[in-house]
């Protein structure tokens, strides 16, 4: 690897809503599958409510968390652990706190400057559940843009939930930079009158209003792009619910989505987790393996699932 | 057809410019059948869209489809066409008697697939391989078979008429034969 060579760190974050969707598994996995490939991968917990991404490396007793960079002063350098796979380190969480903790605005951009900072190819943050604002500036830090939702009806709402709040947020920024912001707001707060259902509805209406709003925001939201991994998938139907997903993100709250793959359920991995040597490159099937090496490939070159890949569902 | 109808088409069924017709097919069954359902993925978005929205989605589903299909179906007997004339064509043989098999060897000669022909004619794979294998018990009535006959021998720029002719001689040869057994 060229050392000299200015790099550009890749930043992946992964959310997704619902809690207990395996977003630290698919992370942890993604980040053991680059490390592979011999990338410099840094994975920074920034689940500050309910941190636990030491413990898919082992890791029990953290010396130093996230939290030292707010409280002590430390630089987020100083706080990368080594895990016991080559080319990974991780910044882990607190978990020792007794208090959830509350970072305000000027902490939150402080934050982003350093992790943009770190030295590494990858950087893989790892998001809580729900849809604070803390939780949503964070995943729009980054350049990949990936959910996780289990083939359940209430993981996949909370799914649609989170990526309706990133995109409106991202959509709120944009309005106020071109001076649209109140009137977005007005004509939301009385939707009914103009028989507004949703984001895609209120877009449609304000780009009818003011038809230089498509051509800004194809500049300006042209990348903006979900990448959506279904985890615990257990057979061939399921498999195709991440289609369905796909598609009503796109039609529905109009985002560009991609299914980037899925990861199949594995009855043997909770077990392994509960072993304290547990770490991302022993304790997962070969099927695993290879689902995530799809979804890696995907996430990096943006291809995703083909339709018709499958048959006879 | 004009690139960006044919680019919004592809858009529709959420796929890249350019993608296989395998493709395109599974794409529209799986849209239509998710946007004419209930499903539980769907259903928890219903408060999202307005009903006119969500008929017109179903529409521009099945218009992107049939505007493909006809899109794919056009662009490939042209191809073709242009391969057969410029390459194959001298390899095919006489023929004194264009019959089921003669269909096939200039079918096999020009390099084409059944799949492909069913694709672009409309014929279903069964009935095409019944016409080769010349089963036509297996075929509907003679009017049908005359239209297949001339369809197939078209896409493979042969002289229709002739070929119908010939065909249609064969068939009803085998079952004149067929009724004088049964009566």
């Amino acid at each position: 690897m060229d050392n000299n060579k200015h790099k550009q760190v890749k930043i992946w974050a992964i959310g997704g809503g619902k809690g207990g969707t395996g977003k630290t598994f698919v992370l942890s996995q993604l980040a053991n599958c680059l490390a592979s490939k011999g990338k410099q991968v840094i994975l920074v917990d920034t689940d500050f409510g309910g941190a636990n991404l030491h413990t898919f490396f082992g890791i029990r007793r953290n010396p130093a968390s996230i939290m030292n960079f707010f409280e002590k002063k430390e630089s987020l350098e100083d706080l990368v652990i080594e895990t016991p796979i080559e080319n990974l380190s991780i910044i882990p969480g607190n978990s020792a706190s007794v208090t959830p903790a509350n970072i305000n605005h000027a902490q939150k951009i402080k934050l982003f400057r350093h992790i943009q900072g770190l030295a590494a190819d990858y950087i893989l943050l790892d998001l809580g559940g729900g849809t604070s604002i803390d939780t949503i500036d964070i995943f729009l830090l980054a350049d990949r843009l990936i959910v996780v939702a289990v083939p359940e009806v209430t993981a996949i709402e909370n799914l649609y939930q989170f990526i309706k709040s990133v995109y409106f947020r991202k959509l709120r920024i944009l309005f106020a930079r071109y001076g649209l912001k109140d009137t977005a707001k007005n004509i939301w707060q009385n939707r009914e009158k103009y028989e507004i259902k949703g984001i895609a509805d209120l877009l449609e209406y304000l780009k009818k209003k003011f038809p230089h709003l498509d051509k800004i925001i194809s500049d300006n939201l042209a990348d903006f792009t979900v990448y959506i991994i279904l985890n615990k998938v257990r057979n061939p139907r399921e498999v195709q619910e991440g289609f369905s997903i796909k598609s009503i993100c796109i039609k529905y709250i109009g985002v560009n989505a991609r299914y980037s793959g899925y990861i199949e359920y594995d009855y043997q991995f909770w077990r392994h987790l509960s072993l304290i040597q547990a770490t991302p490159d022993i304790t997962v099937s070969y099927n695993i393996k290879n689902d995530v090496m799809k979804i890696t490939d995907n996430i990096i070159s943006g291809e995703q699932m083909r339709i018709d890949s499958l048959k006879n569902v | 057809m004009d690139e960006d109808n044919l680019n919004r088409y592809y858009e529709t069924l959420e796929l890249k410019p350019h993608a296989s017709f395998s493709e395109i097919k599974s794409a529209y069954f799986h849209l239509k059948k998710l946007y004419s359902s209930q499903s539980a993925v769907l259903s928890i978005m219903m408060a999202e869209i307005s009903e006119t929205r969500s008929e017109r989605l179903l529409a521009q589903i099945e218009e992107a489809y049939l505007e493909l299909k006809e899109y794919y179906s056009t662009t490939k007997i042209e191809k073709q066409q242009v391969t057969r004339d410029r390459v194959m064509r001298k390899n095919i043989p006489e023929f004194e008697v264009f019959s089921g098999n003669a269909l096939k060897l200039t079918r096999e000669v020009l390099g084409i697939s059944l799949e492909e022909i069913a694709l672009a004619t409309g014929i279903p794979l069964n009935h095409l391989k019944s016409i080769e294998m010349e089963r036509f018990d297996m075929l509907p009535p003679g009017g049908y078979i005359r239209i297949y006959v001339g369809k197939y021998a078209e896409y493979l720029s042969l002289d229709s008429k002739r070929v119908t002719e010939d065909y249609m001689k064969a068939v009803a040869q085998k079952r004149h034969a067929y009724d004088r057994y049964r009566f």
